[in-house]
């Protein structure tokens, strides 16, 4: 799915705390608490509700952080589990 | 509501403000950066709506159905078969509620089996799914 795009979930979905090297994210739907780290709350931040494709992702990920090790299927893997875990939508 | 709860809000960029970029690892494919916790109560809670709950019991499977909801053998006057397939706990949300009926039920037998899963007792089977159709939902 090169071209789908990737959206953040909406924020009356979710609850985010903020705590000190990661988050935590109630999903209210499932009921399910997500501690989450980096990348994904970068991730998250960076598609916003708006959403983007793979590519433009990979693209601002890029121009706002120094990427260490830009990986597609690292990056793919990342975004894999934020869909499962119902934080990001595909569309 | 939401305006006033500070930590409701969505995440903060956090290379806002940022005068330099900062580092960020991908991370390897088989790393994870989620860690998901399911308390026991909201698993309940998800799964009100699909759990079922079977009337009979298959422990006490062939006995018929009294109007009080109590179990009788088989064939007994006035008495309900057991029904085909069990019942899904959205149904009997509202058929304990007064919203509706039993999926293929008459009245009669609606108010049998309703009976029988307001008596239904811990480790029977389907009292898990009735117990959690009680829970208040936030």
């Amino acid at each position: 799915m090169p071209d789908c795009l990737y959206r953040m979930a909406r924020p009356e979905d979710v609850r985010v705390v903020h705590l000190d090297s990661f988050m935590a994210v109630y999903h209210r739907s499932s009921g399910l608490t997500h501690l989450i780290t980096a990348p994904a709350p970068e991730i998250l931040v960076t598609l916003g509700e708006a959403g983007m494709t793979f590519n433009a992702l990979r693209e601002s990920l890029a121009d706002a952080y120094e990427l260490g090790d830009l990986d597609d299927a690292a990056l793919t893997a990342r975004l894999d589990e934020l869909v499962s875990a119902g934080l990001v939508s595909t569309a | 509501m939401m305006s006033d709860d500070t930590q409701n809000d969505p995440p903060n960029d956090p290379a806002r403000g940022a005068t330099s970029r900062r580092a960020l690892m991908l991370g390897a494919v088989g790393a994870t950066a989620i860690v998901s916790i399911r308390p026991a109560l909201a698993q309940t809670a998800a799964s009100v709506v699909t759990c079922e709950i079977p009337v009979p019991d298959p422990g006490r499977a062939g006995n018929y159905i009294a109007a009080d909801g109590s179990l009788v053998p088989p064939g007994t006057q006035g008495a309900f078969a057991p029904a085909g397939r069990p019942f899904k706990g959205q149904d009997v949300k509202v058929a304990l509620g007064g919203g509706g009926q039993l999926p293929g039920t008459s009245y009669e037998q609606n108010r049998a089996y309703t009976n029988y899963i307001r008596r239904l007792q811990s480790g029977t089977s389907g009292f898990t799914c009735f117990a959690s159709l009680q829970m208040p939902r936030g």
